[in-house]
């Protein structure tokens, strides 16, 4: 239905003025910047070399640089990948355990419920922090390994590139597995009880029931979930700044890390610039693959 | 669901599940009250000898551990926690309602083209290294590094999607009759969304609030490159404190983590039927 009153705005001007401030907003804040960056990434500019209107056109030398002799690069980029899969597919894993748990009737569940959320309330600074201590060679981790598995089960975490590895795998899957749960269980109470209740009646073992009927209901939250959280997870920097700072040597950089290492501690500015130009058409190619299946349930879905 | 009882075995997983959440927070919170003997003790203590919270008043009197013959942080904690204040409050507010009239233009008179949310949306997935290289060049020639008003106009910008995206879900769950009711009333469209929408969706717009305010409390990375010397937020200072000299002083970074985290973690409970809503861009609502 549409209404034009005498002297009102039409829809149009409405749209528009109500989402300018917005779209200025990302012009300024997202666009622009990203326009120098694109402009300094085929440039040799670094700090110290005076404006960047002075420094020298080197087309694209950063990204042959960058794409075939930086190993260093390829491996955060591998390494972030990697390390993504690993963390969604084990706080999947757990995040569903734990929402089925929910399912069942007990005592105290909106305790529980609010207990369990407590970690991805933490923010990452700090959960990195803390995994930190934990991990540290007198901090209790190792005293559990030590009264479990004798003096000699002990680590030093943050010394060899596998164990660091774990440590940031296991602060990011203790960080995120609520937000799995969270999402997981509120797509399950709202899956509808009859067709569960039909497939009963028709034998189903609760097996059966659970991989051939929630399952394929769930299906829609679940890359929901996935997609949300691959998004994130590709950003990965906080946590691990904090515990390792990507050592030992370069073991644990993640592209963020590897990106600001770049740029703030070496200033290799036009490199870092290049590096985060790659990354973007990287991340681009990956969310729009990513939202293809929920397209629809992110933009429209909420009607 | 149908719906059975937790079966001993299950009820064990719970248990030990709820044991591998809340240990990391435990240790925080006892850590943050241990006497500086208690800091660095091998092996580990549990539970401090003696509760103490010399470690909080550090953060803001770095002489306060004169006491235990220990030498106190080289700087308090004063200006990242106003910093953290000032910067999260400004920047919540004007994503807030920045995102209310975006929420409103799209949910309302959006034109059915898909390309803006998914811009918006892409948004969010650039890491934040890439987007802090051209920022630092940028802001560090218009003089806005270092500086409040360049860290709030980056909160702004990076928390505008989830705003937008979240209170667009709100917006959607009503009926759009209600506001063509008042439309037809006399009131021109901007009065019935100012008296009309805005007032229905309250509940939502505080929910939003509190979750723009977690994200921008949260924010570490573009902080610690835009921050040099009269800019400090409260992670910032913690990573500050984490790497400095005073490394092992244990007990105040525990504090000052500490200090960070729980207003997040009261906001995050206040508002916890909403946290799905928000971090799915309202793709999941409870």
């Amino acid at each position: 239905m549409r209404i034009v009153r005498p002297g009102g705005l039409s829809n149009a001007a409405i749209a528009r003025l109500f989402t300018l401030p917005g779209q200025v907003v990302s012009l300024l804040v997202l666009v622009m910047p990203l326009l120098v960056a694109l402009y300094m990434s085929f440039t040799d500019w670094s700090p110290t070399h005076g404006s960047l209107f002075d420094a020298s056109f080197v087309s694209f030398e950063n990204y042959s640089e960058l794409l075939v002799w930086d190993t260093r690069f390829t491996y955060a980029v591998v390494r972030t990948l990697l390390i993504s899969i690993v963390c969604l597919c084990l706080e999947f894993t757990f995040g569903l355990g734990l929402a089925v748990l929910f399912l069942r009737k007990f005592r105290g569940k909106s305790l529980l419920f609010s207990a369990f959320l407590t970690p991805m309330m933490i923010l990452p600074v700090v959960v990195g922090y803390i995994f930190w201590m934990l991990f540290q060679s007198n901090g209790p981790i190792n005293q559990i390994l030590e009264f479990l598995f004798g003096p000699q089960a002990a680590l030093e975490w943050f010394r060899s590139a596998p164990t660091a590895i774990f440590a940031v795998i296991l602060t990011e899957v203790w960080h995120w597995t609520p937000l799995f749960f969270l999402i997981l269980l509120s797509g399950l109470n709202s899956i509808p009880e009859n067709p569960i209740r039909a497939a009963i009646i028709l034998g189903a073992s609760p097996r059966q029931v659970f991989w051939r009927v929630v399952m394929p209901m769930l299906k829609p939250v679940i890359t929901v979930a996935f997609v949300i959280r691959a998004m994130e997870i590709i950003k990965l920097f906080d946590e691990v700044f904090m515990l390792t700072r990507g050592g030992p040597g370069s073991s644990t950089e993640t592209i963020s890390l590897y990106i600001y290492k770049l740029a703030f501690n070496d200033f290799q500015l036009a490199y870092g610039a290049a590096a985060a130009f790659l990354v973007l058409l990287g991340s681009l190619m990956l969310v729009h693959l990513l939202l293809a299946p929920v397209r629809d349930q992110l933009l429209e879905g909420n009607r | 669901m149908l719906t059975k009882n937790l079966s001993p075995l299950q009820a064990v997983l719970m248990f030990a599940a709820l044991v591998v959440v809340l240990f990391p927070v435990f240790w925080i919170l006892m850590t943050a009250i241990k006497p500086p003997t208690d800091w660095n003790a091998s092996p580990a203590i549990w539970f401090p000898s003696e509760p103490t919270l010399v470690n909080f008043k550090t953060l803001f009197d770095p002489d306060a551990l004169g006491e235990y013959g220990v030498g106190g942080v080289s700087q308090p904690a004063t200006k990242a926690v106003f910093g953290s204040i000032l910067a999260t409050f400004v920047a919540t507010a004007l994503s807030v309602t920045i995102g209310l009239f975006s929420a409103i233009g799209i949910s309302r008179y959006g034109n059915g083209s898909k390309a803006t949310p998914l811009v918006i949306l892409s948004g969010r997935m650039f890491p934040p290294a890439a987007i802090a290289v051209p920022f630092v060049i940028i802001f560090s020639n218009i003089g806005l590094i270092d500086s409040y008003v360049g860290l709030i106009c980056i909160y702004v910008a990076v928390t505008l999607p989830f705003s937008t995206w979240m209170i667009k879900s709100f917006v959607d769950d009503l009926p759009r009759e209600i506001e063509e009711a008042a439309m037809i009333d006399g009131r021109s469209k901007l009065m019935a969304h100012l008296t009309v929408t805005i007032p229905l969706i309250k509940g939502g717009l505080f929910a939003t609030t509190m979750f723009i305010f977690i994200l921008n409390w949260s924010e570490f990375m573009f902080a610690l490159v835009l921050s040099y010397t009269s800019v400090s937020t409260i992670p910032v200072q913690l990573a500050k404190y984490v790497t400095a000299t005073a490394g092992t002083l244990y007990g105040v970074q525990a504090a000052l983590a500490v200090l960070a985290m729980v207003p997040l973690v009261i906001v995050g409970y206040l508002i916890q039927s909403h946290l799905a809503r928000g971090m799915t861009f309202g793709a999941i609502k409870q």
